[in-house]
């Protein structure tokens, strides 16, 4: 892992987005993927989650970074995350309580998300709070873009809309099938081929 | 054994702090917002029941977990509403009821007039049937056809005409096995939920 | 007689019908990596299964007599995520004092147990869906772990087989395996209502 030194801010704002895309590239957090991409609007609503929790648990978690036990570490991490993701849940229970009802148990499980562990373990604990700030950003908005292209695709050909507003013409037959999991393992499977194919081009 | 304590708080006091810290910071956002989720959770029911009985000025909670049997030994609770118009007086009763579907659990509100003669309709709570499908329970063509119907046993038919509101409700076609449930839940309850009812004295009362 | 067929009906449709991979999208992440060999996805799935047996009942037993008596159930995430650390933690010291070997043969398995979205997610929707009896909770968790291995052997077989197939060079490799699950997830599918 480059030091702290030889990081720049953009190179780690552009990392999360495209080389190191935390779903595309280094395969994290598949569960909520598949799960929420139903529509856009429930993705868009887990990404900015994502982002929320994965941005205070870097702040916290490079706060604490000299403080910090090597065997404890795991533990403080998941109690940070934790906290974190009761909140959230506890703001959309609160603000948004239909997409809390459609999201359902996803939410908790951004917990064990592995794009959170995996940032603060790697990044925020070996990073001070600026590097760690840009980088959750970074990945953050790089899992938000991916779910909601995914759930895009997905929610237009299984109802014609997008984000509910109405774009394929009248006599669209939806595809039901990418409603359900089927739809979900196989738009994936293709970005993914698509994403593959995508950088060896160009390198 | 002062070493060992010691020991173990040096260890673990940033663990403490931090959990002391966290369990505060849960307890601050809890209490904000707790008034605002509980608020949330019967507006959504109160909304899905002022759709049932447009008439209805206020909803009143008569009954609280009664018991309903499911069959196959299961029980569940169920809430009955009492329909109150502006002048006091007697609407309907709106009750939640469930059932198993052709893919998870069916949860339905279902509207009933103030004799328990005839129902008022339905609204779909929660529901993973079959998008496309299983899912068009949800649909006016379906749920107008329990609009009236008399409230007693149903029986479900694969073809008819679909206007005539009686006791015979007609089947999506492609999707007989969640049309079925949600007759099945019809018919478990709305006899349960008599009972239950004219037990307490409250159907036929108008003014009560 | 009636909760023996409850029962008996829970388990199977938690393994089939509700199958935690195929249906609600948990524990892919070891999915798509581990399911290489049969042998050492089978490893894995018996890891999973002990675990999550173990995780989903003593969740049960905090959530029921701890949390909801007290009034504490805003804590319940981190209660959960703890309970299912520790149970991972203990796990692994019993393995290795009492039975080395078979600790050799799970090796990097056991830790990551920890962020397996599907044990989480089993405790949460033993929650969710309210489960009221003790016996239950165990049926059900013991069946999602049997349900996560069938998945993960079934996977792995194809996946055996699907080396010697002749994949598109970009889809070699995460894509396919993406596209079988979904294969495999639709085939499930008919197992749909076959539970009342």
């Amino acid at each position: 892992m480059p030091t702290n030194k030889t990081i720049s801010i953009g190179d780690t704002f552009l990392a999360g987005l495209w080389r190191e895309n935390p779903v595309f590239r280094l395969l994290l957090g598949m569960c909520p993927t598949l799960a929420v991409t139903t529509a856009v609007k429930p993705a868009l609503t887990m990404g900015i989650s994502v982002l929320f929790v994965l941005l205070c648990s870097n702040i916290v978690v490079s706060l604490m970074r000299n403080l910090l036990k090597p065997h404890l570490r795991i533990l403080m991490f998941t109690l940070t995350i934790a906290t974190f993701v009761t909140i959230a849940d506890l703001f959309l229970k609160a603000f948004l309580p239909e997409m809390s009802a459609t999201l359902g148990p996803y939410i908790p499980l951004i917990i064990v998300n592995c794009v959170i562990i995996c940032r603060a373990e790697a990044c925020a604990s070996k990073n001070g709070l600026f590097i760690s700030i840009i980088d959750a950003i970074g990945m953050g908005l790089g899992f938000t873009i991916v779910l909601c292209i995914l759930a895009a695709v997905r929610e237009l050909l299984a109802t014609g809309a997008v984000f509910e507003i109405p774009v394929m013409w009248k006599s669209f037959v939806p595809w039901a099938a990418m409603r359900m999991p089927v739809g979900a393992f196989i738009t994936l499977g293709l970005m993914l081929g698509l994403v593959n194919l995508i950088s060896r081009k160009k390198a | 054994m002062l070493k060992w304590l010691k020991h173990f708080i040096e260890q673990s006091w940033l663990l403490m702090v931090s959990s002391f810290i966290f369990g505060l910071l849960i307890a601050v956002t809890y209490a904000a917002w707790q008034p605002r989720i509980e608020a949330n959770k019967t507006d959504k029911l109160n909304n899905l029941m002022s759709a049932l009985i447009s008439q209805a000025d206020r909803f009143e909670l008569t009954l609280e977990d009664v018991p309903v049997d499911l069959g196959k030994g299961k029980i569940a609770k169920t809430d009955i509403y009492k329909a109150v118009s502006d002048d006091g007086g007697c609407l309907g009763f709106c009750f939640d009821a469930q059932g198993p579907g052709f893919a998870d659990k069916i949860e339905l509100v279902i509207a009933v007039d103030f004799r328990f003669e005839t129902i008022g309709s339905y609204k779909v709570l929660a529901s993973n049937e079959t998008p496309g499908f299983g899912d068009r329970i949800q649909n006016d063509y379906y749920r107008r056809q329990f609009d009236g119907a008399p409230a007693g046993k149903l029986d479900l038919s694969k073809t008819g005409p679909a206007d005539k509101i009686d006791d015979e409700i007609i089947a999506i076609s492609g999707a007989t096995v969640s049309s079925e449930a949600v007759v099945k839940i019809f018919n478990n309850y709305i006899e349960q939920i008599k009972t239950a009812l004219t037990k307490e004295g409250m159907i036929g009362n108008a003014d009560k | 007689m009636d909760t023996f067929h409850i029962l008996l009906m829970a388990f199977v449709s938690i393994v089939i019908v509700n199958n935690l991979v195929f249906t609600k999208f948990l524990g892919i992440c070891p999915y798509l990596g581990v399911s290489g060999r049969i042998d050492m996805a089978f490893g894995m799935g018996m890891a999973v299964t002990f675990v999550v047996t173990l995780a989903g009942t003593l969740t049960w037993l905090i959530n029921n007599l701890v949390l909801v008596p007290f009034g504490l159930e805003v804590t319940k995430y981190i209660c959960f995520i703890l309970v299912i650390a520790g149970a991972v933690q203990l796990v692994e010291m019993y393995l290795r004092k009492v039975f080395p070997s078979l600790y050799e043969s799970f090796g990097i398995f056991l830790p990551l147990i920890t962020t397996n979205c599907a044990i989480l997610g089993l405790c949460l929707f033993i929650d969710l869906w309210q489960i009221d009896s003790f016996i239950e909770a165990i049926v059900l968790s013991f069946g999602a772990g049997i349900g996560f291995t069938l998945a993960i052997c079934i996977m792995a077989g194809i996946r055996e087989n699907l080396k010697l197939a002749d994949v598109p060079q970009y889809l070699k490799g995460a894509p396919i395996t993406l596209i079988t699950a979904g294969l495999l997830t639709l085939a499930f599918m008919g197992f749909a209502g076959m539970i009342k």
